[in-house]
């Protein structure tokens, strides 16, 4: 319909192309400046949304990797606490197959006897291996030593799962009950390692042939069946820090796609954006080219 | 009979004057190229009444009618109203998609999302707080930075809330501003009034009051991004003026009624601030997301923390961190090394809080998105109503030109008639009879 051209409808127009031409360019070059694509939620609502899930995701999975990093630490003070725990047991059988072959006199077996005292200690300060200040097997009473050195072999921690929290709704337990290995001491008698290492003082300190006897039976006898339990106990630790060591690797490859992801859905794609913003330009210098000449033209500057 | 002696001189000189006149208009298009609201005005001419000469000819004595020149009759606008109407009807949409855009803006702005600093990343990093303590229960370090995270989140929503608010409140003194008693309602309806008597006054006295009635026009452009504008032109060239949905005609006459109660449904920028600071308007929906949002955190995170409650208040505008770093539970025991209350809190990540904050952003975000598209197809409409109008109305420099060379070139050839005139008459009067003197 717009047949009659006025100088006023040419300038309007321009001006109006060339500013929706630089406000393509203008979104193109803070495009390319910020590496987003989505610099406030109406560019893209849906995206800006997706990224905020994506993001949080992100976040949370740097929160189950050090999680799973720090529960590895904690099952390797445990794991070395107890291979610990098991050359002192080992060294204490050697020592009570020693004792039993009927050479060594009273005085050498009191000093056997001090050395089984002095790795009797060395265990219970094995079991109060510390990660980070916390007890590792006392429970969750972590700041509690589970054997106090001294006198009294009872358990002073208790039996509370400690864990770590390796993805979304999973959580690990990593702490290990070491009062089933350990036991209470000879107060309650149960046969457990600090019982039997106890008696083996006892028996090596007595000297009796009774002692003796019970030494190469009962007393090997049970430091074997403890060794048993050492090894199951030890094996437990290995499961969970190969389950950690997998859960990390697990988390990692989620590190890697989900933040692909959130790259895709919020990051320039920098050469289309590019060729985008060269196509931009070349328009908007057309358009000013045009202007300037169209806006000037006018019968005026044909009339003489 | 015959034709009288000086006719001629008469004839030309109605040209002259003629020409003269439509040179002035085309002056006066000219200067006024630029003025908005300007309608290009012609001259328009007839000729004059004929004189009728009774048996003009001496061969068969049958009379004739004598052209005797021509005069301006009138000058008049070029303008088309039915254009105007369509234009305030678009304006009034561009008006109301304008504010709508901006306003809404605003309101996305104070989310600050996605950023750092905005409710999604201090929630992220409250969970992650919490993920921290789980690790080591019994640290100083880890408490102290749940409960700094949780009072940032806290504050964070008090500022959105707080934000969002004040957009609302901003939007009603707007709204108080431009319909108050030294707004731009009052101010247009006054000289619409009062260029309402003054036209009245031309039409009577037989003139075609064109200049006044254009800028009454552009006075009703103006007034119709505020609200709608409903024009009826009365027999005695006045313009009644209903506004919005007020009640009574907005200008009747001269007489102005205003201030009127309108409603969301008044449109445009008016009707756009009404709906904004309203109860049921859009700002006041993502403050009720928000609270549910920020409710929602508060519930999930005491119904774990049971040992006292960790948030206060339900509201965005109120929920505050109730907790010293001491009171932090991690656990549902005692135990120093106990972490389940923490690691439970930690999994809340990614939970509803987080899902329902992300749907009110992804809403704000489509709500302004609509609200730019709608500006923008407005606009473009606007510009293409404009354009027919100034199409027909606007002033085209290269035509007033080729008008001005043409008027310029009548009132030359009126004159070389008139010298014309001027010689014969001085042949008869000098020349004549002097034979024999």
């Amino acid at each position: 319909m717009s047949n009659r051209i006025t100088q006023g409808m040419l300038s309007g127009s321009t001006l109006t192309d060339i500013s929706s031409s630089l406000a393509a360019m203008q979104r193109s070059a803070s495009q390319l400046s910020s590496g987003k694509m989505i610099q406030q939620p109406s560019d893209n609502p849906y995206g800006a949304s997706r990224a905020i899930g994506l993001q949080s995701e992100l976040d949370g999975l740097s929160s189950y990797a050090s999680n799973v990093q720090d529960g590895t630490s904690w099952t390797q003070t445990a794991s070395t606490s107890l291979s610990s725990i098991n050359s002192v047991v080992q060294r204490v059988r050697e020592l009570v197959v020693q004792a039993s072959n009927g050479v060594n006199n009273k005085g050498d077996l009191a000093d056997i006897a001090e050395e089984v005292d002095q790795l009797t200690a060395t265990v219970k300060d094995d079991a109060n291996a510390q990660y980070a200040g916390q007890y590792v097997f006392s429970g969750t009473l972590t700041n509690t030593e589970p054997y106090p050195p001294g006198a009294s072999d009872a358990y002073q921690g208790n039996t509370g799962t400690v864990a770590r929290s390796i993805a979304p709704g999973a959580s690990l337990a990593i702490n290990t009950d070491i009062s089933g290995l350990l036991g209470n001491g000879q107060t309650p008698g149960d046969g457990k390692l600090l019982d039997v290492l106890r008696t083996v003082s006892q028996d090596l300190r007595s000297g009796s042939t009774a002692s003796l006897n019970s030494l190469s039976g009962a007393d090997l006898r049970n430091l074997d069946t403890n060794l048993d339990s050492l090894s199951t106990l030890q094996a437990k630790v290995g499961a969970v820090t190969n389950q950690l060591q997998v859960a990390g690797s697990r988390i990692l490859d989620l590190q890697n796609t989900t933040a692909q992801t959130l790259s895709n859905t919020q990051d320039t794609d920098i050469a289309a954006t590019s060729i985008k913003y060269s196509n931009q330009q070349a328009a908007y210098q057309a358009a000013l080219r045009a202007g300037a000449n169209i806006v000037q033209m006018s019968l005026l500057n044909f009339l003489q | 009979m015959s034709i009288p002696t000086l006719q001629g001189l008469q004839t030309a000189l109605s040209g002259l004057i003629a020409s003269q006149q439509a040179i002035d208009v085309t002056g006066h298009n000219i200067t006024n190229a630029n003025t908005p609201g300007y309608s290009r005005q012609t001259a328009v001419m007839q000729t004059n009444h004929p004189l009728t000469i009774a048996a003009m000819s001496p061969v068969t004595g049958e009379g004739g009618q004598l052209g005797t020149g021509v005069s301006v009759a009138t000058f008049t606008r070029i303008r088309n109203t039915y254009i105007d109407a369509q234009f305030r009807g678009q304006n009034t949409l561009l008006g109301g998609a304008t504010t709508q855009s901006s306003e809404l803006q605003q309101a996305q702005s104070a989310f600050d999302e996605p950023t750092d600093s905005g409710i999604s990343s201090q929630l992220s990093a409250f969970w992650g707080a919490w993920s921290s303590l789980s690790d080591s229960p019994a640290s100083t370090a880890a408490r102290e930075s749940v409960v700094s995270t949780g009072s940032q989140l806290a504050s964070t929503f008090n500022q959105l809330s707080a934000q969002l608010t004040t957009i609302s409140t901003q939007a009603a003194q707007q709204y108080t501003a431009l319909t108050g008693p030294t707004g731009q309602v009052q101010d247009s309806a006054n000289q619409i009034a009062q260029l309402n008597q003054q036209i009245k006054l031309s039409l009577q006295a037989g003139q075609e009051p064109n200049d006044l009635l254009d800028r009454r026009d552009q006075l009703l452009d103006q007034l119709s991004s505020l609200a709608k504008v409903t024009v009826s032109q009365q027999p005695d060239g006045t313009d009644t003026v209903a506004f919005g949905d007020a009640a009574t005609a907005l200008v009747s006459g001269s007489t102005v009624t205003w201030p009127q109660a309108l409603t969301p449904a008044a449109g445009g920028q008016l009707g756009v601030l009404l709906n904004l600071s309203s109860a049921t308007g859009a700002l006041a929906g993502y403050k009720t997301a928000l609270d549910s949002v920020a409710s929602t955190v508060a519930s999930s995170v005491n119904a774990l923390h049971t040992a006292t409650p960790f948030f206060t208040g339900a509201t965005a505008a109120t929920l505050a961190v109730a907790v010293t770093p001491a009171q932090v539970q991690t656990s549902s025991t005692a135990a120093a090394g106990g972490n389940d209350v923490a690691i439970a809190l930690a999994q809340l990540r990614g939970g509803a809080a987080d899902q329902r904050y992300a749907a009110l952003v992804a809403q704000v975000g489509s709500d302004v998105l609509t609200a730019q598209d709608n500006q923008t197809n407005s606009q473009s409409l606007v510009s293409a109503i404009d354009d027919q109008r100034q199409s027909v109305s606007g002033v085209s420099l290269d035509e007033e030109m080729t008008n001005l060379i043409s008027f310029q070139r009548g009132y030359q050839a009126s004159a070389r008639t008139l010298t014309t005139m001027d010689s014969m008459l001085d042949t008869l009067i000098n020349h004549t009879g002097i034979v024999g003197l």
